[in-house]
């Protein structure tokens, strides 16, 4: 029950932060000092023309009541219009949200398999080479521009090795499996398409190591220092002075309770890469959120940034739910209240 | 870990490495290839990497963007068009023959079909479908519609067809017969399967909704599918009444990053680039298996200088400024080649551009003419567009180019960056002072562009810069010339007349670089921002 109640408070405040965010974004997608008529029609357009589009967005009519237009459509599951796709801006979020989704997975996977036994590594073998390493590239993974990053990969593991492809989601003559959840891998495990698994696994590994890289480096380096600190506790002496082995104590006794920062870095990271990936997205022609936010923001589409903010508002508080519920089960003094 | 956990494992491990093992080169499209039966597979298709985010329809009524324009054009024949690069002859397509008769009230165009007309679905193409499509565009009232409407002034009751293989269009006489011509080569002037898009009609939407994705045409290529933000895949249509295309199918996929392209296309993943920069078309220079092109595009860039502002309204001071460009710096060092020097308001291309290109750097005569206005030292802003100009290079990198050649007459310019809609909005209050931008034409006809240019009650270009001259009447009259060597001979006085007194400093046409394999033949890039896929081989 007091898990219960935990969940219907987080799911108000989600409702709460979709209002204020809806709110603040279109207010500031409404001051900016450009006309999405004239952005939207181009040169050639006429007066009459341009008089038409407002009249259709609504945009010759008071904020506040444009505002309510929109969330009274909101109420009804409309998020409008996309001024530049001319599509549902609910049916555009369907059909990017899920590559974006899967790209997310696939490089936090890549961040946790990588980044917390690198942060342990380095933590243990604190002040020699393999925790210089790692907090080199922990360093290096912290400061690298992704754009260039993605570039470097892309030139390395397609152009010049070959042993990855260069873009999009699955082969081009390969069929894409058929769409149960939108996300390729996992749709083809559940229709046993191997082939379009392979290509799909293979298309996820390079945009994937560059959108998770930084988020490798922010794990390991959490990782090590909350490991640090852990090691240095009574309980993990009294554990080695119980003769326990060494991989036990560092496992069981000290990562169990060092994980606990990283939980709520994972969290953060995952909305991060949500939003970070549009330039991965751009480099590898992924067809996803961040490409579609990215091209609705520069034709000021803005039912379309609204729809993409309001997902966004969406998915950080349910990460950061994620990490609650995680926090429960890795912290029992958590249910405790 | 315990025995449960590492069956779990290992059996996640055998998945993956299963549905890995058989790959030998995942980089290359063909080594991975599993043809899939619509695509035909990689020998037999062309794949052509592009930034294709502006497709929103591949409706013939409703396409205006550029992707939309080239898939449409492959998908639709019309009843007459431009063969190729050359837009000033009009060659019959659907139409065998026409015939424009003055009527005293109206211009009355003819058009014969051809006989065998059909369409990809069997269906036997007639008079009926013309005028079904054309009447469609104008219920629709899209994008493309103006030019129907506006600009050839038709109305739906205006198409008739007198017999199954005849079709008569009915323009006042205030609209030009030869522009309309010019209008129908264009995807507008697609002829859709009147039959199958009726029957496809929802909720009175005219097949708007299903032709966004599907087609239904007479054209030598069908769509196959349309996934968004990724890939549109064209077959070829087996009812095509003309020569069969040599490739089955066409990919055209969705590579926003032109690195990437550059990469795809050395590798052979793709046959043909589209939005390569001067960087990528340098790095493919002398590579094995691959060649770079470039085709004409209708677009110019220019200066509008606003003779409401003083001393603009001098028409020495225009003059001077016109003079002091180094026309060939930008096209040569600036753009890399990847430009024509025009300076003329028509672009090179199109029936009545002009090849006078008078002006380059005279710094002596451009303070003559300085001096001539009494002006010695003057101070104008001049608003640019954020981001690349057409050509590749950096609207801000023209601006200080331009800031550099005028400084050299005692013309001091602030450069003023914005965004192109912001710019828009300035310009067309007339509230610019010098404003660079860039023109392309709605239809490829010289009325296109002369109007806009000259014309300031059509509160386009002309208006934008204040400048209303009687030259106007002579665009208006020269439009409706329809004589062709008469009507050249009238846009040739017509562009002599605002190359010298009119508002503008046309800096260059933009040309646009592609790249491609060595095997593939038979490319040929129309202005019109097109091509025939139906002549390309590999």
């Amino acid at each position: 029950m007091r898990f219960l109640g935990f969940l219907a408070r987080r799911v108000v405040g989600i409702v709460a932060v979709m209002i204020g965010v809806s709110v603040i974004t279109f207010a500031i997608s409404h001051v900016i000092p450009a006309d999405p008529a004239v952005a939207a029609l181009g040169d050639h357009a006429t007066a009459d023309q341009i008089t038409a589009f407002r009249a259709e967005y609504h945009l010759d009519r008071p904020l506040a009541e444009q505002y309510l237009t929109y969330v009274g459509g909101l109420l009804h599951g409309d998020l409008g219009r996309s001024i530049r796709t001319r599509r549902a801006v609910a049916d555009d979020l369907a059909d990017s949200f899920p590559a974006t989704l899967e790209l997310s997975f696939a490089a936090l996977l890549a961040a946790i398999a990588v980044g917390i036994p690198s942060g342990v590594w380095s933590a243990v073998f604190r002040g020699r080479l393999p925790d210089f390493v790692v907090r080199l590239l922990a360093l290096i993974g912290g400061s690298i521009p992704v754009f260039w990053l993605g570039l470097i990969v892309i030139g390395l593991g397609y152009y010049q090795l070959g042993w990855f492809p260069g873009g999009g989601r699955i082969d081009l003559f390969v069929d894409p499996p058929p769409t149960r959840t939108g996300l390729f891998v996992v749709d083809s495990l559940l229709t046993g398409d191997l082939t379009a698994l392979r290509s799909s696994l293979l298309h996820l590994v390079l945009p994937a190591l560059t959108l998770g890289y930084f988020s490798t480096a922010l794990i390991a380096r959490m990782t090590r220092s909350s490991m640090l600190e852990v090691l240095g506790q009574d309980y993990i002496r009294t554990a080695r002075a119980k003769g326990l082995r060494e991989r036990v104590v560092i496992f069981r006794h000290g990562l169990r309770n060092a994980l606990i920062p990283t939980v709520t870095i994972i969290g953060l990271t995952f909305g991060s890469l949500l939003s970070g990936a549009v330039l991965t997205e751009t480099i590898f022609s992924w067809p996803g959120l961040g490409r579609y936010a990215t091209a609705s923001a520069v034709s000021l589409d803005f039912p379309a940034v609204l729809g993409v903010t309001l997902l966004a508002a969406v998915v950080y508080p349910l990460a950061n739910l994620a990490v609650d519920v995680a926090y429960y089960w890795l912290d029992p003094r958590t249910q405790r209240g | 870990m315990s025995i449960r956990h590492r069956s779990v494992v290992f059996a996640a491990a055998l998945l993956v490495a299963a549905a890995c093992a058989p790959a030998t080169s995942p980089g290359g499209a063909s080594a991975t290839a599993t043809p899939s039966a619509s695509a035909g597979g990689a020998a037999s298709t062309l794949v052509w990497y592009a930034d294709v985010s502006d497709l929103i329809s591949l409706d013939p009524a409703v396409a205006y963007e550029f992707s939309g324009v080239l898939l449409a054009h492959n998908v639709y024949e019309t009843l007459v068009k431009f063969e190729g690069a050359d837009l000033s002859t009009i060659k019959p397509s659907l139409a065998q023959s026409w015939d424009i008769k003055d009527s005293g009230a109206s211009w009355d165009v003819t058009f014969k079909l051809k006989s065998g007309g059909k369409f990809a679905s069997g269906n036997a193409l007639s008079a009926d479908d013309v005028v079904y499509s054309f009447q469609r565009a104008i219920k629709l009232n899209k994008s493309p519609a103006f030019l129907f409407t506006d600009i050839a002034q038709l109305k739906a009751e205006s198409i008739k067809a007198t017999d199954p293989s005849t079709v008569v269009v009915s323009l006042p006489k205030t609209a030009s017969p030869q522009g309309f011509l010019s209008i129908l080569t264009f995807t507008i002037g697609g002829i859709v399967d009147s039959k199958d898009v009726k029957a496809k009609e929802t909720g009175g939407d005219s097949g708007s909704g299903y032709l966004l994705d599907h087609s239904s045409g007479s054209g030598p290529y069908v769509v196959d599918h349309w996934t968004k933000n990724s890939e549109v895949l064209l077959k070829s249509n087996p009812n095509y009444s003309g020569t069969k295309p040599p490739l089955g199918g066409v990919l055209v996929k969705h590579v926003p990053e032109s690195t990437n392209q550059q990469f795809a296309l050395e590798r052979g993943d793709a046959d043909l680039a589209r939005n390569l920069g001067a960087q990528q078309i340098a790095a493919l220079q002398g590579k094995p298996g691959v060649a770079t092109t470039s085709g004409n595009s209708l677009q110019l860039v220019y200066v509008g200088m606003n003779v409401t502002v003083k001393p603009l309204d001098n028409v020495n001071v225009r003059e001077a400024l016109r003079t002091a460009v180094d026309y060939d710096g930008i096209v040569k060092d600036l753009l890399k080649g990847n430009a024509k020097k025009v300076q003329g308001i028509v672009p090179a291309g199109l029936a009545g551009y002009n090849e006078s290109t008078p002006f380059q750097a005279d710094v002596a005569k451009a303070q003559s003419l300085m001096k001539q206005a009494n002006q010695d030292k003057v101070t104008l802003e001049l608003l640019v567009p954020t981001g690349p100009a057409p050509g590749g290079v950096a609207w801000a990198d023209l601006a200080a180019k331009l800031q550099a050649d005028w400084a050299k007459i005692g013309v001091t310019v602030n450069i003023k960056q914005t965004t192109q809609a912001d710019l828009l909005t300035t310009y067309r209050a007339q509230k610019g002072q010098l404003v660079m931008i860039l023109w392309g034409p709605d239809f490829p006809d010289p009325d296109a562009n002369v109007g806009p240019f000259t014309d300031y009650k059509a509160k386009s270009i002309a208006y934008r810069n204040g400048w209303d001259d009687k030259i106007a009447d002579k665009g208006r009259e020269a439009a409706l010339i329809t004589d062709t060597s008469k009507r050249a001979a009238a846009y040739k006085d017509i562009t002599d007349y605002v190359l010298h007194n009119g508002p503008y400093v046309i800096l260059y046409q933009p040309t646009e670089p592609f790249g491609l394999r060595s095997n593939v033949k038979g490319f040929v890039w129309s202005p019109m921002d097109w091509t025939d896929f139906a002549s390309i081989s590999k």
